[in-house]
This record gives structure tokens, C-alpha cells and sequence, in this order.
């Protein structure tokens, strides 16, 4: 899909994870080299959503406002940890945040971190690239971890 | 900003509420706390009221005042006049004691370096306060924080909200018998 | 026209701004009152990313607490984590190294330095202007370079420990701290040429946004705002805490009191801060970088304590009841933008709406430290 050359994000920051995400739209990560640096301040031009933070109970029906408003087709990334579980702030007896984004949306790509590095964001982006045209661009080699898988 | 008279007024005050209540000795006690102190180690008590001057590098503050609750407007009054700045308040809830304490925590921006903490005890199942809203400004969001947080309900508020929690929450998450939602 | 008659003819209309809006830099809402362009009532609404950062003072043991600091303020949060472990120390009279003194207030001093220059970058881009957020950003990313090599983080450090820190410096820290103030030094001149001279920028920013001293003080404003308001009232000079009062370095003040001034203050806060980093690299004593003994288990003796540190964006505080356990009886943390905002209800009547965010850039918000 043609699209996928150029994903249009939300700007749409909740909270630490928003720095990271302006950082790798700014000078030294410069998301632009891979095409999804138009980020819209309205859902109603955007592809993709980019939960970038917490999301507390107050928050939720904004969120879903946001995605509903969205036009298809859209994709969904949930950056960080508070975006994927809750991370740091889910404990018992915890009364304010929603425990992870795929609760009430249709999630398509996890970047754990807290908060995620620009290079983690962007690895994001091309692997929602990936799932959407069905195959990795070969002008976008993967980059191998140095770790062994156990 | 004059450190002597906010001294002698507060102490004035804490007097004054020792002597609204008959039963109790009719002289203010003043307790003065040396440097370091460790008298008071023992499981946090309710203290009397009376103020007290601490030793700002090991507690923060210089004095530390605990009033009857129809006092803190009082004593927001004298430290207004004199210049200070409200920076904070909060709640404690002594859940052992069946009270809460509000803790007023002021500074002073002017040059010295002076801080003044005012206490209040309430009972826990009538938490009503008088609000400091019409002397600081500043206490309209500090009190809707509090009742967020505790349930106490600032007398006179004009838009007693809730702030930090959702508008339609009923649940006061720091208080300690409060079990999660 | 009698003025009842105009105000009946007036139309006066509801405006939601936020929770999202890219010009309130997170999830703050606004519900705002508008005559035409102006503003006639803007009420501040808060609690869209509260996370409960006291509750969780109640339930974790005071070092797991320590992450915690780093999330307050993402964007100067050494000097929160700086609070915190002060506060503890002052609790259990721990004395921490003098090697360990000087680096933290190096970094503090570093993260402000970045902390301002975000600020800088996402100010003049709510004001229209791109660029100069490129410009930041290249400076803040040799910073968080710096930091990443010592704390291991780019943005949420935890990176000091109760009576010292987790990890000592080398000399390639400081000589790429030495090379980034040159760096910065070079780049300051451009800075104010591009962007402080600019007479589009003057225009927004002199003369909007009055806030008098009286105000700040009724509504218990800190920081940067206060000291654009020509309160000299700095937490580092006022109440001294670390090794500041061995250092040599000027509050900037401006007694214009409008938006102007609060950005000439910050930006005079950058040059301060080279000024201290520099005499931390001139001053730094050898030794070791943790006290000897620090209890493994931290149990602070019955009693409260109140400690104060000066925040990229004023005063933070901390009161923290101790009941003798190793968790906390009450962390109340005193969050400094939380009460700049309060004053933004009462400052921004009759502003014009651009001039209201204009001057809303200018209080320095950052919406997770104000919901806590």
C-alpha cells in the first residue's frame, strides 16, 4: 500500500514518551528520512496513532474520541510501557490508569521502553510498515540485535 | 516580613485555643524543641497545640504551629500581612487517631530564608474546615487537591471540584482505608 | 449604547482546548469563555495524567520510590531526584562525599541547561516558528549524549542514591562536558540573534502576559516566572542546599514582568548554568562517590520533614511523614508548575487568545508534574 511510504502520525503526546517522540522527529533521528515525520495535530488527517505515555482513567473517553475520529484505515502504536501494560504505574490498588492501550484499541506495534529510545520509535514505525505492505523494504535492512536469542 | 511578630502572633493564636478549651491547663505550653531533639521518637502522637521552633536543617521549616481548625484562617491572615507565600497544602490521615491533619506549608520569597508550617487536626467523620480561599488565591486548587485526595470539605470553597480525579469519581484515594478501585 | 445593552449584544461563546492541542504541550484542557478573540474566562482543567505519584509514596519503600523522581519532570529530573534523596538524607543524617556533591550539581545543572533549551525550542514553535526546535534539539541531544554515558538514561534518570550516587565519572565525561560548554558557548550568540532579536517574536511576547509580584506571591509562583516578575528568589541562593554556596553564580532577574522577561530569564539561566558546570569541572575533588555507611534498609525516625529544591521550573518540595517504617506515612510533593498554572485563570482575562498561549508557553508547563 502506497501509504506505508509515508505514514502520517498524530501529535499527540501524553507524556514522557512524547519527548522521545518530538526527539525523533528533530535534528539527529530526523524521522522524515523515513517519511512519517508530517505529524497532524488533527486525527482526522492521520494514519497512525502514536500513544505516546500514560493514559489515566480521565483520559480514556478523549482517546477513544481521538481514534474514533481517525479515518480508515488507521494503525495503532503503543509506545512505552504505560502505553502497553500501565508499566511503572500499575500496582494494586491503583485507581487512575487505564492498564495498556490494547484494553480498548486494536494495537499493532509494542515498543517497550521507559521511555522507548527515538531508535526504538523508529524501528516501530518500520515494522508497522512491514505488517502493512507485508514484507520488510529492502532499502530498510533490518538491523540485528548483538544479543542471542536463548 | 518580620520573623519576631509572625512568632508572637502565632504563638498568640495557639495560645488563644489553648484557652477556648476549660478543661485543659490554663497556661499556653510552649514547647521550644532543641536541635536534633529526639524526645518526640515515639509513635506520631496528636501534639498539642503551641508553636514550635525547629531546626530548619534537619525538619525544613523554622516554625511549626499547630492551631485549633477555626484558627488557620487566622493565621493565614497574619502571615499574608507579613508577606509570605502559601506554597502547599496537604493532608494527613491518622487513621489511628480517627483524625485528619491539614498541613499549610508557607515561605517567604523576599530574601530570608523563613518557612512556616500551620497543622490542624479535624475529626476523620466530620472533615469540614474553614476554606483560605479569600485570603490566598493560591488555596482554591490546594484545597480541590486535598478534597480529591481526602474528602475534606473547606467550608466556603466556591468551586469545592473535584480536580486531579475524574469530575464523577466518589472515592478519596489517599485515604489509608481507601482499598483501590 | 448603554452597557447593558452591549453586553446583550455580545456574543460570548464556549471554547474546549485540549486535552489534546499541540499548543498546551501534553493533556491540559482549557475551557475557555471568548468574547470574539478575547478571552473572558479560561479555567484550567487538570487530572488527565494524574498517576498517582503520592499514593505510590505510601506503598513502595523509600528507594523503590527513586524512579518515581524521574518521571515527575521528564525534563529536569535530576533536580527532582536531587530533592528526593536530600530529603531522605537529611531524614537519616546520612553526609554524602564531596565528590559526589559536585558531580550531582553538575548534572542537575546539565539537565536544567536541557530542560530550557526544550522549553526554548517548543516556545518560539507555539509562537509559529520551526526552526529553532531543530537548533535546540541538536544542543539537548549532546546533552542527553553526556548524561546517557553516566546515568544510563536519556530522560528519566534515577540516577543518585541515598548518600552518593550509583556511578562515578571519568575524565571523558568531563572533557565532553568542557567541549559541550564551548560548544553552547558558540551557539548562544546565535540563539539570540535568531530568535530574541526577532522582531516578530518581540511583538508577541513584550508587554503580554503581566504578571506583578504581588500576584506571583499571592498565588505562590516560583521559578522563573517569579524571577521575571523582579523577585530575586532563587531556592539555590535563598536556602541554600548541595555545595551552591561555594559556587559562584547570578539570579537573573527582569522586572518587566511579561513574557518577554520570563524568556530573557531563562535564557540567562543557561549561561548561569555553564557557569557552575564550569566550576564543578575547575573544582572537582577526588574521593569516593558513596558514604560509607548507609543503612541498607531505610527507616527513618517518626516526623515529618519538608525539603525544597530549585526545579528547572521553581520550587519543588517534598514533605514526607515518616510513621518509623520503611515506606512513607504521606509524600506530599509540592509541584511548582502546578501552582504557576493557578495564576493563568486570573492573568489571561481579556487576553487575546494567541496571546494567551503565547503567554501559557511562557509559564513552562509540564502537564504530568502538574496532575502528579
Amino acid at each position: 500500500m502506497g501509504r506505508s511510504n509515508s505514514l502520517w502520525p498524530m501529535t499527540f503526546g501524553l507524556a514522557c514518551c512524547a519527548i522521545e517522540m518530538m526527539a525523533a522527529g528533530a535534528s539527529r533521528f530526523d524521522l522524515s528520512r523515513f517519511g512519517a515525520e508530517v505529524f497532524r495535530p488533527s486525527p482526522r488527517q492521520c494514519d497512525v496513532m502514536i500513544v505516546a505515555g500514560t493514559i489515566s482513567k480521565k483520559m480514556l473517553p478523549a482517546v477513544k474520541t481521538l481514534y474514533d475520529q481517525m479515518p480508515e484505515p488507521k494503525w495503532v502504536i503503543a509506545m512505552g510501557n504505560c502505553a502497553i501494560s500501565g508499566g511503572p504505574f500499575k500496582f494494586d490498588g491503583q485507581y487512575g490508569i487505564v492498564e495498556g492501550a490494547d484494553t480498548f484499541l486494536p494495537v499493532d506495534i509494542y515498543i517497550p521502553g521507559c521511555p522507548p529510545r527515538p531508535e526504538a520509535l523508529i524501528e516501530g514505525i518500520l515494522q508497522l510498515e512491514e505488517k502493512i505492505v507485508g514484507y520488510r523494504r529492502p532499502r530498510w535492512p533490518r538491523v540485528e540485535s548483538g544479543l542471542s536469542q536463548p | 516580613m518580620n520573623k519576631a511578630t509572625i512568632t508572637t502572633q502565632l504563638r498568640g493564636l495557639a495560645a488563644t485555643g489553648m484557652v477556648a478549651e476549660p478543661e485543659t491547663a490554663p497556661a499556653p505550653v510552649v514547647e521550644e524543641v532543641e536541635e536534633g531533639s529526639k524526645a518526640k521518637a515515639a509513635p506520631p502522637a496528636p501534639r498539642e497545640n503551641g508553636l514550635l521552633e525547629v531546626d530548619p536543617a534537619r525538619k525544613g521549616v523554622h516554625l511549626d504551629v499547630q492551631l485549633n481548625a477555626d484558627q488557620v484562617v487566622a493565621a493565614a491572615q497574619v502571615l499574608d500581612a507579613e508577606g509570605m507565600q502559601l506554597e502547599a497544602i496537604t493532608g494527613v490521615d491518622w487513621i489511628n487517631d480517627n483524625e485528619l491533619e491539614l498541613v499549610y506549608d508557607y515561605s517567604y520569597t523576599g530574601g530570608e530564608f523563613f518557612r512556616v508550617v500551620v497543622r490542624a487536626r479535624i475529626p476523620r467523620d466530620e472533615p469540614n474546615i474553614d476554606t483560605l480561599c479569600n485570603v490566598y488565591p493560591s488555596a482554591n486548587w490546594h484545597e480541590r487537591e486535598t478534597y480529591d485526595f481526602f474528602g475534606i470539605n473547606f467550608e466556603g470553597h466556591p468551586q469545592l471540584e473535584n480536580l486531579l480525579l475524574p469530575e464523577d469519581s466518589d472515592f478519596h484515594p489517599l485515604l489509608k482505608d481507601f482499598k483501590g478501585c | 449604547m448603554s452597557s447593558q445593552a452591549l453586553s446583550q449584544n455580545q456574543e460570548v461563546f464556549e471554547l474546549n482546548l485540549g486535552p489534546q492541542h499541540p499548543a498546551t504541550h501534553g493533556v491540559l484542557r482549557v475551557k475557555l469563555v471568548m468574547d470574539g478573540e478575547y478571552v473572558v474566562d479560561a479555567e484550567p482543567v487538570l487530572g488527565y495524567i494524574h498517576r498517582m505519584h503520592e499514593l505510590m509514596g505510601e506503598n513502595r519503600t523509600w528507594a523503590q520510590y527513586l524512579p518515581n523522581m524521574g518521571r515527575l519532570d521528564y525534563l529536569s529530573a535530576l533536580s527532582y531526584n536531587l530533592g528526593y534523596v536530600e530529603l531522605v538524607e537529611k531524614m537519616m543524617g546520612i553526609e554524602v562525599p564531596e565528590r559526589a556533591e559536585y558531580i550531582r550539581v553538575l548534572t542537575t545543572e546539565l539537565n536544567r541547561i536541557s530542560s530550557h533549551l526544550l522549553w526554548f525550542g517548543a516556545f518560539v514553535l507555539d509562537l509559529g516558528g520551526f526552526t529553532p526546535l531543530l537548533y535546540a534539539f541538536d544542543d539537548r541531544e549532546q546533552i542527553l549524549d553526556l548524561l546517557e554515558s553516566v546515568t544510563g538514561s536519556r530522560l528519566t534518570y534515577c540516577y543518585y542514591r541515598f548518600g552518593g550516587l550509583y556511578n562515578d565519572v571519568d575524565d571523558d565525561f568531563l572533557t565532553g562536558c568542557t567541549q559541550f560548554l564551548k560548544r553552547l558557548r558558540s551557539r548562544m550568540p546565535m540563539y539570540h540573534d535568531l530568535v530574541t532579536g526577532n522582531v516578530i517574536l518581540r511583538q508577541r511576547l513584550v508587554d503580554v502576559g503581566p504578571i506583578s509580584a504581588e500576584m506571583c506571591r499571592r498565588y505562590g509562583a516560583t521559578g522563573p516566572v517569579l524571577r521575571g516578575s523582579g523577585v530575586n528568589y532563587d531556592v539555590r541562593k535563598n536556602e541554600p542546599y548541595s555545595i551552591y554556596p561555594e559556587l559562584d553564580f547570578d539570579v537573573p532577574v527582569y522586572n518587566e514582568c511579561d513574557s518577554m522577561a520570563r524568556y530573557m530569564v531563562r535564557m540567562d539561566e543557561i549561561d548561569q548554568s555553564m557557569r557552575i558546570i564550569e566550576q564543578c569541572i575547575a573544582k572537582m575533588p577526588q574521593g569516593d562517590i558513596m558514604a560509607p555507611k548507609v543503612p541498607k534498609m531505610i527507616k527513618p525516625e517518626p516526623g515529618d520533614y519538608y525539603h525544597a529544591v530549585e526545579a528547572a521550573r521553581g520550587t519543588f518540595g517534598i514533605r514526607s511523614v515518616s510513621d518509623g517504617k520503611n515506606q512513607a506515612y504521606r509524600m506530599k510533593l509540592r509541584a511548582p508548575t502546578f501552582c504557576n498554572l493557578s495564576l493563568f485563570q486570573e492573568a489571561s482575562k481579556g487576553m487575546l487568545l494567541a496571546d494567551a498561549l503565547a503567554f501559557m508557553g511562557s509559564l513552562d508547563l509540564v502537564i504530568p508534574e502538574i496532575d502528579r
